[in-house]
């Protein structure tokens, strides 16, 4: 009874220390696995990865979010620019401001806030690790880490864009949207005015109206040089942010928006002398002093 | 044949349109005010507020917890009621900003396309057609008639010198 009891007891200590034997195994099991799994979203392979020599800087164009830049875009300049990883913790910390400035007036206790800082808490300790780990550069593997360089960096945009459509949101719902009217947009209105007058009392009878205005505005274009160039703010629309997180560059945007701000001041310009020219005529007919 | 003021009609549906909407925010809070009915519970609130604040800044936290204790609960109750009204108040100055916006776009709709529908075959005013060459098909677009200018066309013009006018007025009036 006494072997019977030594041995169950002998049976216990050793399922003990099974037991503890497989709860240790498992907790380094699962130790060693999250490592695993954060090597191979950051890059690193299991086996040792080829040596790519110096760290590689991501071939894709960044985004900027300067859209009053004006030197043409080219993708050598994009690597010149500075790493988004530099300034993390600053940037991050602004971004944090600037992302939600709507909230920071609100009465009401923010529950988002906390789960919006937890995540750019995330992606900034991310950030720091892979910055950390970039200078052992030997075993990364390039296009995973690239991918999440270029989802990093996206995110970054969009939150950056996020942050600016709020801070302009305010303004735009503040009232009627006004254009501004700098000295040469001025210049043109009043000018189409004069022609609409002009042609409909002395040149109608002889061509066309267009003609006039036509010409008026081949004159605007070589004039435009020699009136003060207002820099016009560029606003952050959803439209723009959509275009920039699509891939667009920033340079191509604000070319196309020039273009249409130019295209949009002849129509202007064009339904301002139309517009007159009407006007012109009818007074003319109320008055009864000349007949077409 | 174009009727003798059909263009003096179709600016003034525009420019009144135009200015409608210059009014829209004040119209919709002036009615948010005459629906609101508890606008003076929230001023009591407040008022309520700013006294007991001002009874707390007068007690020694040290001497006088326990009282220091019972007004700050009293306040911040007060304040989470406030917060309440305000959220709810917000909400239905939204509704009706909402309801009104909803209500001018459907009333400009209605008018601008009884508009085209009236003046469909008639030209607003009619110009000899080599004025107007080489476009005088889209200006006089829809009605067809050589030399008329077509609704749709002094529509778009009216709305552009319209809004070109009151930006200017709103410019200058701004300081």
């Amino acid at each position: 009874m006494d072997t019977g009891g030594d041995t169950s007891e002998e049976a216990t200590g050793s399922s003990m220390s099974a037991a503890q034997r497989r709860a240790e195994m498992r907790r380094r099991k699962l130790l060693l696995n999250s490592e695993d799994r954060l090597n191979r979203i950051v890059g690193f392979a299991k086996n040792g990865s080829d040596n790519n020599g110096a760290s590689r800087r991501p071939a894709e164009p960044r985004f900027h979010l300067d859209l009053d830049r004006t030197e043409p875009w080219s993708p050598s300049s994009s690597s010149q620019r500075p790493s988004p990883f530099l300034p993390e913790s600053s940037a991050l910390s602004s971004l944090s401001h600037t992302a939600t400035p709507e909230r920071r007036g609100s009465p009401l206790p923010d529950c988002s806030e906390p789960a919006a800082a937890a995540v750019e808490d995330d992606v900034g300790a991310l950030r720091q690790r892979l910055k950390g780990e970039r200078a052992p550069s030997d075993n990364i593997s390039g296009s995973p880490r690239r991918g999440l360089q270029n989802y990093l960096s996206r995110f970054d945009d969009a939150m950056k864009l996020r942050g600016q459509l709020a801070s302009e949101k305010p303004t735009q719902d503040g009232g009627v949207e006004t254009e501004e009217f700098d000295p040469f947009r001025v210049f043109r209105l009043v000018g189409s005015i004069l022609l609409a007058v002009f042609v409909r009392i002395f040149v109608c009878k002889y061509l066309s109206i267009f003609a006039p205005f036509l010409t008026l505005e081949l004159a605007y274009m070589g004039l435009s040089k020699y009136f003060p160039k207002v820099e016009k703010k560029t606003k952050t629309t959803v439209l723009t942010a959509a275009l920039l997180l699509s891939g667009i560059p920033a340079e191509v945007i604000n070319r196309s928006m020039d273009t249409y701000r130019r295209m949009g001041d002849v129509f202007s310009d064009l339904c301002l002398y139309f517009f007159t020219f009407v006007l012109c005529h009818e007074l003319l007919l109320l008055c009864g002093s000349e007949t077409p | 044949m174009a009727a003798g003021y059909a263009w003096f009609l179709v600016l003034g549906s525009v420019f009144l349109c135009n200015l409608m909407k210059t009014f829209l925010s004040t119209l919709s809070s002036l009615l948010s005010k005459m629906i609101q009915k508890d606008a003076e519970q929230e001023m009591e609130m407040r008022t309520e507020i700013q006294g007991m604040k001002m009874e707390q800044s007068s007690i020694s936290m040290m001497d006088e917890f326990a009282k220091y204790a019972r007004l700050e609960r009293k306040i911040n109750k007060t304040t989470d009621k406030l917060k309440t009204h305000v959220k709810s108040r917000t909400a239905q100055q939204a509704k009706v900003k909402w309801v009104v916006n909803i209500i001018f776009y459907i009333a400009q709709a209605a008018l601008m396309v009884s508009l085209i529908w009236k003046y469909y075959s008639d030209p607003v005013t009619v110009v000899p057609s080599r004025w107007i060459a080489p476009v005088e098909r889209l200006v006089a677009f829809p009605t067809g008639v050589p030399g008329g200018v077509g609704i749709t066309c002094w529509l778009v013009v009216c709305n552009k010198v319209v809004t070109l006018g009151f930006n200017v007025f709103n410019q200058r009036s701004q300081p």
